[in-house]
């Protein structure tokens, strides 16, 4: 399994956008995307839980390159709160019911778009982690308040 | 404003600084790495009816060190 690429987050994105799924980046890898300087292993998209949305999602991740029987596009589709991939180019968290934030619409009328990818923000990033409350997210926390601090200052977000 | 930058550690703020200044392909590169993961990386495909259930899963299966467990 490789790492997550530029050119895969960008297809990623292209291939979401044509079948009209609904997604944020979020966690560590979308911190990332907002110029966090830190390092993590997989992607994780916060997608919106619908059949239409679950079903464009399937029909996205086949064309990236997932490897995803029928019975697992079955389980992305029928409302899970939480799917793991590891059967594509990169691993790729499914997240359709994060900690700490109630609803997607909420989370997308603040999100951020960084280059065309949709992108949870920063605040929301946080609560999740906060919410969470795993010893990784513990220990990224303070770091990642002093990166919200800095992102008021320079973008006033 | 000004109270919440003094709060940044300099180092930090510096290292902000830094990766602001690289394009995402770069900031990309030097974020995702990818390295195995016990347990975790066994399978190559888990779903959760529940984030909960996922929670209590990593509790009960993943090693402490990886950090998935809550605190």
């Amino acid at each position: 399994m490789a790492a997550f690429e530029y050119r895969q987050a960008t297809e990623t994105a292209a291939a979401l956008a044509r079948h009209g799924c609904r997604y944020l980046f979020i966690g560590k890898s979308g911190a990332i995307l907002l110029g966090f300087p830190d390092t993590t292993q997989d992607a994780d998209l916060f997608v919106e839980k619908s059949p239409d949305n679950g079903a464009a999602l399937v029909a996205a991740l086949r064309e990236i390159g997932f490897d995803l029987t029928d019975e697992e596009s079955r389980q992305i589709q029928s409302g899970k709160d939480f799917v793991q991939l590891k059967n594509g180019p990169f691993d790729l968290d499914l997240v359709f019911a994060p900690d700490g934030i109630e609803r997607f619409q909420d989370a997308w009328q603040r999100h951020v778009e960084v280059e065309g990818l949709p992108v949870c923000h920063i605040e929301d990033i946080i609560r999740s982690k906060e919410a969470t409350n795993r010893a990784k997210d513990r220990e990224s926390l303070p770091r990642l308040r002093s990166f919200r601090d800095y992102l008021r200052l320079k973008h006033r977000l | 404003m000004a109270d919440a930058v003094e709060r940044i550690p300099s180092e930090w703020l510096a290292e902000f600084e830094a990766a602001a200044r690289r394009p995402l392909a770069t900031r990309i590169r030097y974020a995702f790495i990818h390295t195995y993961k016990p347990v975790l990386d066994d399978a190559r495909f888990r779903a959760f009816n529940t984030t909960r259930e996922y929670r209590e899963w990593c509790e009960r299966n993943l090693p402490d060190w990886l950090g998935y467990g809550s605190v």
